[in-house]
């Protein structure tokens, strides 16, 4: 019966469209703006994200300078230092991620926002933005940390401009944000979404990690036409986020519904 | 002739139906209500009453078959164009505890794009009294003052039907008093909609009546046809609970 149904449906032509005006004229980037600014303000009402996070990544410093503190004189830190910073930035950014999608549905505001006359993608670059925003602002925080801690005494005085490394960390950051936010939306809603969002964002991140880290570990350890292929990494990381932006912009809408 | 009783109808509902798994939350559902009017919907807990808001104000996508327009747009194929219709008043406020009664109204005004965002903002707040607490935090309010703000939220984009989602719940004699008034007030060209447990209640204020159990339409009439004890008898019946 569903499927004749379905089939009379699809052989209807199709209803002209009843004269109904919009009543208002719907600016995709006035939302957007509203979305990003309201976040701001809550978070820097609130400070829950940036706090959380921020004291968790001082955490994971400690532990790996406790853990690499027999390591020794010769043992050489620039070799795995990108490799502590971004994984400690992505195990950082999985809190936040949590929190930005977390309070959304405190009170049914993320029922609010969904009727609203909004496109869902909207919704998501809000929320990816907002998140790379205060992922960024503890990354402020941290990297000068990690850097006193692991490599100060001029174990950088032979490596590549610092700026380098940080258009690595903000290109990964943009992954980071982008794939989290699809993610924490889809585990919202489950039961245990704090370890959901775990299991499903760390392993998307592999590649991510491995592109950062290796783009990030050339400009440290600064061997000849490191420049090369540190750009090499970063049109790769680059890729990756446009691939996560577009996979969230494109099934924001799906992944909401369900 | 058919053409112009569509045009005032409000809600047209034909065979609408919603499943949860193997669970029918709503079976075959129709009715129609005309603009202007106020249906309060009754029943036992998952009849469906949530469900049908739900899907009415788009929140739920019906199942295949359904035929469901709302301000006569389709539910599923219009639903961008019909969210900005609607307005939502539920025991839930929908509303950032964080953000102050300003900056939560602001927010959903630049959501719905409104030209003068400040004025309606300023508006709302007089109408709802609460323009002298309009920059406290929303998680400051008691739960009254939440509702009548909720209220201010969902009237923003001066919808043209306004659901209820057991709206009374939770509320004090006096916050009931006032949400009563300002139901009053804005009553005049809007349609309303309601889920409700409470049938003096929702007879009250209601032009017609709809009872859902089991997720079908057990009975539905305009209130000028309704005797109150016949109604409450079968309801009784139908639902199998008492009445409140």
């Amino acid at each position: 019966m569903a499927q004749s149904n379905d089939y009379v449906m699809e052989r209807k032509p199709k209803e002209k469209k009843p004269e109904t005006p919009s009543k208002i004229k719907v600016s995709n980037w006035r939302q957007f703006k509203a979305i990003i600014r309201k976040d701001i303000v809550m978070e820097m009402r609130t400070k829950e994200m940036i706090t959380s996070m921020g004291l968790y990544a001082l955490l994971v410093l400690v532990i790996y300078y406790i853990a690499l503190s027999q390591a020794g004189q010769g043992f050489d830190f620039t070799r795995i230092a990108a490799g502590l910073l971004f994984l400690a930035i992505i195990f950082t950014s999985l809190l936040g991620l949590n929190r930005s999608l977390v309070h959304e549905q405190d009170q049914g505001c993320l029922e609010a926002l969904l009727l609203a006359p909004i496109d869902r993608p909207i919704i998501f670059l809000g929320k990816a933005v907002g998140n790379f925003i205060f992922l960024c602002i503890v990354e402020v925080f941290i990297v000068p940390i990690f850097y006193f801690l692991f490599l100060g005494g001029g174990a950088l005085a032979q490596s590549g401009p610092w700026w380098m490394l940080v258009v690595a960390i903000l290109v990964g950051s943009v992954g980071i944000a982008g794939a989290g936010t699809l993610m924490a939306t889809m585990s919202v809603n489950t039961r245990g979404k704090d370890f959901i969002l775990a299991v499903m964002f760390v392993p998307v991140m592999f590649p991510l990690l491995l592109i950062i880290v290796t783009a990030m570990t050339s400009v440290i350890v600064a061997n000849p036409g490191y420049v090369a292929s540190f750009w090499q990494q970063i049109a790769g990381a680059v890729v990756f986020d446009v691939v996560m932006v577009g996979v969230g912009y494109v099934l924001y809408d799906f992944v909401l519904g369900a | 002739m058919s053409e112009e009783i569509k045009q005032e109808m409000a809600v047209e509902v034909r065979d609408l139906s919603r499943t949860f798994g193997a669970r029918k939350a709503l079976n075959k559902v129709s009715f129609d209500l005309p603009k202007g009017a106020f249906l309060s919907i009754f029943g036992p807990n998952g009849a469906g009453k949530s469900t049908l808001l739900r899907v009415l104000s788009t929140l739920t996508p019906p199942a295949s078959g359904s035929q469901v327009k709302v301000c006569g747009l389709d539910v599923v194929k219009e639903d961008f164009e019909l969210r900005e219709r609607i307005g939502i008043i539920s025991h839930n406020p929908l509303l950032y505890p964080d953000l102050s009664a300003e900056e939560n109204l602001r927010f959903f005004a630049e959501l719905y794009c409104l030209d003068n965002p400040e004025e309606r903002i300023d508006e709302l707040l007089e109408a709802v009294e609460l323009k002298h607490r309009r920059m406290d935090l929303a998680r400051t309010f008691s739960r009254g003052m939440t509702q009548r703000l909720s209220i201010a939220r969902a009237l923003l984009p001066n919808p043209d039907i306004i659901f209820l989602d057991e709206p009374y719940s939770g509320l004090d004699p006096h916050a009931m008093d006032i949400l009563d008034s300002l139901i009053d007030k804005v009553r005049e060209g809007h349609t309303f909609i309601m889920v409700s447990h409470d049938l003096q209640k929702g007879l009250q204020l209601c032009s017609h009546a709809l009872i859902l159990a089991n997720g079908q339409k057990v009975f539905f009439d305009e209130r000028a046809n309704i005797n109150e004890e016949e109604f409450a008898r079968l309801y009784r019946e139908t639902v199998g609970m008492g009445v409140s």
